[in-house]
């Protein structure tokens, strides 16, 4: 019955349902009972089980009205009551009233219990509650026929459907639950963002501002400053971009959260959308490029990246304004395979059809330039 | 320089405030005002008449490009440079192209920083290569757009508009090209130039159709 924990606030039509369900079908089976109590072999007898009918059906409702109660307990007795009336139809009917046509006690007030079933435990216990009560119908039947069964499969299907609601249900209250998270954290993130934009980005950027101009120890502080002010904007900055769910990313989010203080990134202010096997693919090559640039480029040269959405294709390119490498060696070292950029960046790129460019010339630093053209979805 | 540029101060935090404030003083310039909210900045440009405006994007009560829009109905001439931090990039580009001829990040160095105030007062555009990719982005959408007659940008520009966008300064740019300095120069305002009349043409178009003329 974990679905049933998982699941109040959704749940809360169907067990409502499952009590309105309850009534009309008393109301049915009283009007079936009172219209054929004539032709049972024992007609007082019918009083207990109408009473007990009744009072189970107020009973019902009200101790399913409570989440905590729908448990074993609550739902085995609930089988049980339903199954005895059921039963004690060839006591007050007798058999041979039964096997000439004249309707049961319970009717359709038999299938409450395997709708809760179905409700507090999902597809198969609704089944099993269908399969018990079905058994027990065709106990006090004389002999076999397609009406004695048509009420049992009847059972099943309502069991295997409202089962079914009741996981799609519980999917969608997760799904909400998750949302309603989701949201409560972005709202926290930005506030927080708010604050710290506010008051201690302000004060780091001060203090690498005016230290900037002093000498020794307070320089060292500023510079120590200013590096903790841009790892602040970029934490505030660059939230996880949000979980796709047509399969379809923005690639400028993915590449901006490569940004730092040595990697700046361009790109258009308009999402560029990209399947995300294709964006990831991207994202990683990007990656890649940056890492080489950082390994080859030397400590005080600037990374940039741009991100070019065009009609037919998207062109990322990332540059470093380092050392650059001699015309001959950049191919010497691709053949050699020792450049690690040549694997990890051409690879993926051609996988995805698309070219690279590398540009380099000493002093010049180095550009590598992925162009991978868009595929009509 | 006979006359002292006149500059004013946008920006909610007091300390950041006063420190550029006072660097600013330092280099030469006459800070004819400082305030931290977008409207009293509205109100007062045209008392002031400062011939710069230093504004900070992320203000208390209105946008950034509010304030853009009405320094410039206040003030034609002003010139405005933004700060901002990163990651407002949508409003970067809508106060570019309200009129903002500049944009630099608030982790720019102060030296950087003064050297944008400069051009900013000298009519010429800052670009940061973040700014260069929004522009380029923006004229690619607007050229992908079903509206007619988007605002181009010739095979030159856009070639000087990327080079930005990649990080490298005018000069290496117009060592690269073969050009000089002042073309380069040229060919990035003209990118702006065009975006903002843009920008222009549609609000008034937008105006006439809504019978606001």
């Amino acid at each position: 019955m974990t679905t049933a924990a998982a699941a109040g606030g959704l749940q809360t039509p169907l067990w409502r349902a499952i009590v309105v369900f309850r009534f009309a079908s008393l109301a049915w089976a009283l009007a079936l009972i009172a219209g054929n109590v004539r032709d049972y072999v024992r007609p007082l007898a019918a009083i207990p089980v109408v009473v007990v009918m009744i009072g189970w059906t107020v009973a019902a409702s009200t101790l399913f009205a409570r989440p905590e109660r729908r448990r074993w307990p609550l739902l085995i007795t609930d089988l049980a009551v339903t199954a005895a009336v059921l039963l004690s139809a060839d006591l007050v009917i007798g058999r041979e009233a039964l096997g000439s046509g004249t309707p049961g006690l319970a009717v359709a007030w038999l299938a409450a219990p395997v709708l809760a079933w179905a409700v507090a435990g999902g597809r198969r216990l609704g089944v099993v509650a269908a399969l018990l009560l079905g058994a027990a119908d065709l106990v006090i039947r004389p002999q076999l026929n397609q009406a004695s069964l048509t009420g049992t499969s009847l059972m099943l299907l309502a069991a295997v459907g409202v089962g079914h609601v009741t996981r799609l249900a519980a999917i969608a209250e997760a799904r909400l639950q998750r949302a309603v998270e989701l949201e409560a954290a972005t709202r926290e993130r930005e506030r927080l963002a708010r604050d710290i934009h506010d008051s201690v980005l302000q004060v780091l950027a001060l203090v690498r501002r005016r230290g900037a101009s002093l000498d020794g120890e307070a320089r060292e502080l500023a510079r120590l400053a200013g590096e903790q002010e841009a790892a602040l904007r970029r934490l505030i900055a660059t939230g996880a971009p949000p979980p796709s769910t047509s399969g379809v990313v923005d690639l400028g989010a993915l590449v901006t959260a490569y940004a730092s203080d040595v990697v700046s990134v361009a790109a258009p202010a308009t999402a560029v959308p990209l399947p995300s096997a294709v964006a990831s693919q991207i994202a990683a090559a990007v990656g890649a490029a940056l890492d080489n640039a950082a390994r080859h480029a030397g400590p005080a040269a600037g990374i940039f990246v741009l991100v070019e959405d065009e009609l037919d294709a998207v062109t990322v390119t990332v540059r470093d304004d380092g050392a650059g490498i001699e015309p001959g060696r950049l191919a010497a070292a691709e053949v050699e395979g020792r450049l690690g950029v040549a694997q990890a960046i051409r690879g993926r790129i051609t996988d995805l059809g698309g070219t690279v460019r590398i540009h380099s010339a000493p002093g010049q630093g180095t550009e590598i330039e992925m162009v991978v053209p868009k595929v009509s979805a | 320089m006979t006359e002292r540029i006149r500059l004013m101060v946008v920006d909610d935090h007091p300390m950041w405030r006063t420190g550029v404030a006072r660097d600013l003083v330092e280099a030469g310039y006459d800070v004819v005002a400082t305030t931290g909210e977008g409207r009293q900045a509205v109100r007062i440009a045209g008392a002031t008449r400062p011939d710069v405006v230093v504004l900070d994007l992320q203000l208390p009560d209105i946008s950034g490009v509010e304030v853009v829009h009405g320094l410039r109905a206040a003030l034609p001439d002003v010139r405005v440079l933004m700060l901002s931090a990163s990651g407002e990039q949508q409003s970067v580009l809508d106060a570019v192209k309200a009129g903002a001829t500049g944009y630099l990040l608030k982790s720019a160095a102060p030296d950087e920083f003064l050297a944008a105030v400069a051009r900013t007062a000298a009519g010429e555009a800052v670009f940061t290569p973040g700014l260069a990719g929004l522009v380029l982005g923006e004229y690619r959408r607007l050229a992908a757009a079903p509206e007619p007659g988007p605002p181009a940008l010739t095979e030159r520009e856009t070639e000087v508009l990327r080079l930005v966008a990649k990080g490298l300064s005018y000069k290496q740019i117009a060592e690269r090209l073969g050009v000089s300095h002042r073309t380069v120069q040229n060919h990035v305002q003209n990118t702006l130039g065009k975006l903002q009349l843009h920008n222009r043409v549609e609000l008034t178009r937008y105006a006439i159709e809504q019978g606001l003329d």
